[in-house]
């Protein structure tokens, strides 16, 4: 899954504004952003990728992109 | 209130079967361990019961239903009969049917007839605005003794063919918040032995301007096929509300009778979800009163929660100890709350 991809989850499934750099921004600094989202984009992208995540591991990730990075890891 | 002392004597709750674990909801849905990771990590609720059948989507269990066991558990335990009640109010968001109302319904089924009845459409602070109906009727001459009943069931909202990946937040969290169960109290201006004085009962709507925070929709033929969401919770603002508007109540409870926050022994905050309680209690900051939630395990079933914790709190409460509960409605935001005091 490319980058372009995963920006395609963030702004048409889970309804995020976001413009491309904003994946890099601190989670809390992420306009809407919340823990109900967190499950909606792991939750998608298990779906896309096929594999499992951890959530341990992803409450790790302090931004979008370094969630994206486990994801495709 | 100038006339005699309102005194709970009993409380009756009934759920409608085993609990439901995150993990049942997990199988049922086909989540995977994430999710019920975040489950535990940011809802805090481990269980619920509902009056459905998980696999096969049939009703099991209407809310008279819950309604009536509760209700019979109450009067046996206050000791009154059927005959003695004269007023029924019933707090709820989820009436089996608009018309007979659900309140009518449990009483004909407990035997409890020629009387003043009122069903309140109400949510999570459905419970003490029942409380608070019930006390100010009975400060006066014409009731004695009350049955006050609250409860949910959300059965026709809880869409078993629902893919949970595919649903917004605002309509996930639904299915991992709510149950079912209903409470019942018998209230009386006469006192019996272990008996409670119930001190105070307050609600206010506040919510003027403000967008609900929690939408139920009901349907008839015309409007069936409605792109309503059924149920939807904006989550975000009951997490910027509920916390400050529960610590307003509390100071208002205290402030009205004049009792400080460490004459309390036990506070009974609202039950949103296990996570939010805990962010609750961390603001009203009352360390020395014991916490009494259920939701965690019962999950929250709205207008009977406040039963639940009354049931607890009351087995525990000996003379002169002291009980504040508060709760909060979100869909078009009550804050409310009540005071007890064991005699």
């Amino acid at each position: 899954m490319l980058i372009d991809e995963f920006l395609r989850i963030l702004r048409d499934d889970l309804g995020l504004y976001l413009s491309d750099t904003d994946v890099d921004l601190e989670l809390r600094d992420v306009a809407g952003w919340d823990s109900v989202h967190l499950l909606s984009l792991c939750t998608l992208l298990e779906r896309r990728t096929g594999r499992e995540l951890s959530l341990p591991e992803v409450l790790t990730a302090p931004t979008l992109a370094s969630i994206y990075h486990l994801a495709v890891r | 209130m100038s006339g005699p002392d309102v005194h709970l004597l009993s409380v009756g709750t009934a759920l409608p079967g085993p609990p439901v674990t995150n993990a049942d909801l997990a199988r049922r849905f086909g989540m995977d361990p994430l999710w019920e990771q975040w489950v535990d990590t940011f809802i805090g609720t481990t269980s619920r019961h509902l009056s459905i059948d998980l696999d096969s989507g049939v009703p099991k269990a209407e809310l008279a239903d819950l309604g009536e066991r509760a209700g019979r558990i109450a009067l046996v335990d206050a000791g009154v009969k059927a005959g003695d009640i004269d007023l029924v109010v019933m707090g709820t968001s989820t009436p089996d049917r608009l018309m007979p109302t659900t309140a009518n319904v449990v009483a004909d089924r407990l035997g409890i007839d020629q009387v003043a009845s009122y069903q309140l459409q109400s949510g999570c602070s459905g419970a003490v605005q029942a409380l608070d109906v019930a006390r100010r009727l009975l400060d006066g001459d014409r009731f004695r003794t009350a049955l006050v009943l609250g409860g949910d069931v959300v059965a026709r909202f809880y869409d078993t063919s629902q893919d949970l990946r595919k649903l917004p937040p605002a309509q996930l969290v639904n299915f991992v918040l709510f149950g079912d169960g209903a409470g019942a109290a018998v209230l009386s201006t006469d006192p019996v032995p272990g008996s409670a004085i119930l001190r105070t009962t307050a609600t206010r709507l506040v919510g003027l301007g403000s967008a609900p925070g929690a939408t139920l929709e009901w349907f008839g033929p015309n409007d069936r096929h409605s792109n309503r969401p059924p149920a939807t919770e904006d989550y975000k603002a009951i997490e910027e509300r509920v916390p400050t508007m529960a610590r307003e109540v509390l100071g208002e409870i205290l402030s009205s009778l004049s009792w400080n926050g460490e004459d309390i022994d036990y506070l009974l905050p609202p039950q949103l979800s296990g996570r939010m309680t805990e962010k609750v209690m961390a603001l009203l900051g009352l360390p020395s009163a014991t916490e009494v939630s259920c939701v965690a395990e019962t999950g929250n079933n709205g207008n009977a929660l406040v039963f639940f914790q009354l049931e607890r709190a009351f087995d525990k409460m000996v003379r002169g100890e002291r009980a504040v509960g508060v709760a909060i409605e979100s869909s078009k935001w009550i804050r409310s709350g009540f005071a007890l005091e064991g005699i």
